[in-house]
């Protein structure tokens, strides 16, 4: 099996995986910061301003148009917290140059446009032009105003705000609203140059190439200042309440959204994750998850009745879609459920289910060069390089008990209802 | 077994058809751990009116092909779920317009799994409560899609361009529709559509074709099929004006959204003629509304749209249509200036400059989704039920001249055949 080489140039860590299996060259760089109220929103706002143009190609269609060039080269970026976190991930896909007649090598050519999107922006008069900040905070707000629009995003997004207000894991990724207005280019140059010179950047390459390779170009690519590379610090796990909260929040909306925190204490560094895993797959991971069969299958009451575990918070979240007037029905089904877990009523069929499952999905990464890429990241992240094979021969010594262990831990801080208006 | 290359793009193609008339394709991925495969039926959520050999047409109730898919998954024995899970792989399925697919993605216990899809797909069983409770569940589907604001406003734009084709019938049906749905109903669609003859089973990663062969061979050949006669599909014919040239939905979205889109004269085509309409079309509006276009960089530097502004092409033998738009704050504004532009695009035609980006773009994209098992085996599925060869796209793409794309630009954008769909929240 093909390993990830490490090595680094300057600030950034250097993660390639050699390989020949795929037709183009998966490119994917994380910078992260620690999530904090006064830098989140521009930080946010950073990449949208980044991709209007750099310092070699200022117009934003000289820019997208060097993309296309590129045999339509994939290019995109995502903000997301992980953990305490907020990283910023650009990635950029492009085709391995043998299936097209290309005049220059297409990593190349890529990785210096990277270089370029990241470390050589636009520059006016010393900051970043006015133009594009402006008409990328409008960006933004939209954005930030557009997640009410996914009822399903929007309720679980609630419910964690609500379960984690006292810490920074209540923020959004993409920052907050009342923030944007006040975000001058000068400013949002500042905090750009600040991140430039703390973040954490770790740069991943997979595809028929080698790390002197990535170095070398990467090393060209990128205009850093020399330094230690930036780190990631371990997330606040802990407990934040001792009583349930209850909320419900009315809207114009056609079905009812029942969203659930349960705080686990446990994370992906975790000896214990593996066994977390197994919870949430037995909970609610899957379609012959507990609360698949129970919700859905048994009672009738929702089209997707499932959990989700963020294992870098230690948060495993539920999600259901019901009829408003089966709020309590559904609440009282699937705490029934969480109460099978913790007392260990876990059949060997449930067991074994959740074990192949989980294990299948660690064997296909290997076929997707980002899902690769992600999990390698995962391990970066939380301090603990644990690789696949590891992972699953410890998922495959998990006992009935350790699941339950597990459970005697998790606690329901969070119940959040999205429904309609009563009428007055 | 007949072995189709296709040197360009560096894959091999294995096919069978087995006595029954089941199509057998397998795609071997080297290096791939996983293995992916889809069965599919030529059956969609359009084929509600029909007739088999010589018999009467029969008028089906809107939804029934996507409430079969659900009920699919229901054996004697219990979910099968459940036995897909114990061997390791996820199962999922899907229903369109025109197909029904039934997956799973496995890497271990690849033919046990594939035994297990083909089994179940051709295992029906249907009782009076296992239907009856899947109502509510499909219930909350449809409830779940009345609150996607870019469901709703995707979805409203093909209503208000078409009066009587089925593509116009929400996939799920409706609250009330699916409530006509039986055991007898359901059975009669299966018999009619899930007849091996109808359907495609595509089989891609790492896997010996010689052996997926033996396997379905050996599959079928224990299982009778009474032979069948024709598939006649019924449409009404289909007016060349558009329902509603404006349609609004009141939903809480932030933004309103509005889509557009331009309906044709059904082509008429199918096979390799349909294939080099299609991308024809697809390029010349990747050069006048993709990204890098003036349109597209004009639009969002004057706040009309934003980066979820897109655009798609759909067409088939009886119907062909565009669907564009994406957030506005501004629909009226946004329409005025796309109208402008494109009759402006419409005199002095697209340039060549950016009809080689958009082809380089658009042959990058297609590289790229070979990576991709899932969406192989979903593309050569849909471009099969066309009669099409996915894999003759790159040639298509490359082929394809300026004066191909500059006429399309030309027939495609019919001002009186232009649809609008907003999704706006309700005035206070």
């Amino acid at each position: 099996m093909n390993e990830f080489q490490r090595g680094r140039i300057g600030a950034i860590n250097l993660h390639v995986l050699p390989t020949k299996v795929f037709k183009t060259f998966a490119i994917s760089l994380y910078a992260g910061i620690p999530l904090a109220e006064n830098t989140v929103t521009p930080v946010a706002l950073t990449p949208f301003v980044l991709r209007r143009g750099t310092a070699s190609t200022p117009e934003t269609i000289a820019f997208r148009e060097k993309l296309d060039d590129l045999y339509g080269a994939g290019f995109g970026f995502d903000v997301y917290k992980r953990g305490d976190a907020q990283i910023v991930q650009f990635r950029m896909d492009v085709i391995n140059d043998q299936f097209v007649s290309a005049s220059q090598p297409l990593l190349a050519e890529a990785l210096t446009f990277l270089g370029d999107v990241v470390s050589k922006p636009l520059l006016e008069e010393g900051t970043f032009r006015s133009s594009y900040v402006e008409s990328e905070k409008e960006t933004l707000r939209n954005r930030l105003q557009a997640i009410v629009n996914d009822k399903i995003r929007y309720s679980a997004e609630r419910c964690v705000e609500e379960m984690c207000k006292n810490e920074p894991y209540r923020l959004q990724a993409l920052g907050r609203l009342d923030d944007i207005a006040g975000i001058s280019p000068e400013a949002l140059y500042q905090n750009y140059s600040a991140w430039l010179d703390h973040a954490a950047f770790d740069l991943y390459v997979a595809g028929d190439t080698t790390l002197e390779e990535v170095a070398e170009l990467a090393g060209k690519a990128f205009k850093l200042k020399p330094r230690q590379p930036g780190a990631y610090g371990a997330p606040d796990k802990g407990y934040s309440i001792k009583e349930t909260n209850y909320v419900v929040e009315e809207m114009d909306v056609n079905q009812g959204k029942l969203n659930m925190g349960l705080r686990t204490g446990i994370t992906y560094g975790d000896d214990a994750y593996a066994a977390m895993l197994m919870y949430n797959g037995i909970l609610g991971g899957y379609p012959h998850s507990k609360l698949f069969r129970n919700v859905r299958e048994k009672e009738s009451l929702a089209y997707y009745a499932s959990s989700r575990l963020d294992g870098h918070k230690g948060i495993c979240a539920i999600q259901s879609g019901i009829e408003f007037q089966n709020y309590e029905k559904a609440l009282e089904i699937i705490t029934e459920q969480l109460a099978s877990m913790s007392k260990g009523e876990l059949s060997d069929l449930e067991m074994n289910q959740t074990k192949a499952m989980i294990m299948g999905h660690l064997r296909e990464i290997q076929d997707s060069a980002y899902e690769m890429i992600a999990y390698d990241f995962n391990g970066v992240l939380s301090g603990n390089l644990r690789t696949r094979d590891e992972l699953m021969a410890q998922i495959a010594a998990i006992k009935p008990e350790d699941v339950a262990e597990v459970g005697k831990h998790v606690r329901l801080e969070t119940v959040y209802f999205l429904r309609n208006r009563k009428e007055a | 077994m007949e072995k189709l290359n296709y040197p360009q793009v560096q894959e091999t193609l294995y096919r069978e058809v087995m006595d029954n008339g089941l199509e057998v394709i397998v795609l071997p991925k080297e290096g791939f751990n996983k293995t992916y495969a889809t069965f599919s039926t030529r059956y969609g959520s359009i084929d509600n009116h029909f007739a088999v050999g010589q018999g009467e047409p029969v008028k089906v109730p809107d939804g029934i092909a996507h409430f079969l898919e659900h009920k699919m998954f229901e054996e004697p024995e219990g979910d099968i779920f459940a036995t897909f899970a114990s061997q390791g792989a996820s199962a999922n399925a899907f229903t369109s317009f025109d197909r029904t697919v039934y997956l799973y993605s496995a890497s271990e216990q690849v033919y046990e799994n594939l035994s297990t899809l083909i089994d179940f797909v051709q295992n029906p069983y249907f009782t009076d409560e296992n239907v009856n409770k899947e109502k509510g569940i499909i219930e909350q589907e449809i409830n779940m899609y009345r609150d996607n604001a870019d469901w709703r406003v995707y979805f409203g734009l093909i209503e208000s361009l078409y009066k009587m084709h089925p593509l116009r019938i929400d996939i799920a049906g409706t609250a009330e529709s699916i409530w006509q749905i039986n055991k007898e109903t359901l059975y009669s669609c299966y018999h009619t559509f899930y007849h091996p003859s109808n359907m495609l089973l595509f089989v891609v990663g790492g896997v010996q074709p010689d052996e997926v062969f033996r396997l379905v061979r050996d599959n079928q050949s224990a299982k009778s099929f009474p032979g069948q006669g024709e598939i006649r599909r019924i449409f009404d014919e289909e007016p060349e004006e558009v329902q509603a040239p404006r349609k609004v939905i009141q939903l809480s979205v932030s933004q309103p959204k509005c889509m557009f889109g331009f309906k044709e004269p059904k082509t008429g085509y199918t096979g390799d003629k349909l294939l080099r309409h299609e991308i024809a079309t697809k390029l010349m509006m990747e050069a006048l509304l993709g990204p890098s276009s003036a349109l597209y960089q004009g639009l969002y530097e004057q706040k009309l749209i934003s980066d979820s502004f897109g655009h798609e092409y759909n067409s088939a033998s009886d119907y062909g249509f565009s669907a564009m738009g994406g957030d506005t704050p501004d629909p009226d504004r946004l329409l005025t200036d796309i109208e402008a532009a494109i009759k402006k695009a419409k005199e002095s035609g697209i340039t060549n400059e950016a009809f080689q980006r958009a082809k380089r773009k658009k042959i990058g994209g297609y590289l790229r989704m070979l990576n991709s098992p899932e969406a192989i085996a979903g593309e050569f599925t849909r471009y099969r039920f066309r009669e099409s060869d996915m894999f003759r796209v790159l040639t298509h793409y490359e082929e394809c001249s300026l004066e191909e794309v500059n006429k399309r630009l030309r027939e495609h954008f019919n001002f009186d055949r232009l649809a609008v769909c907003i999704v706006e929240k309700p005035s206070e």
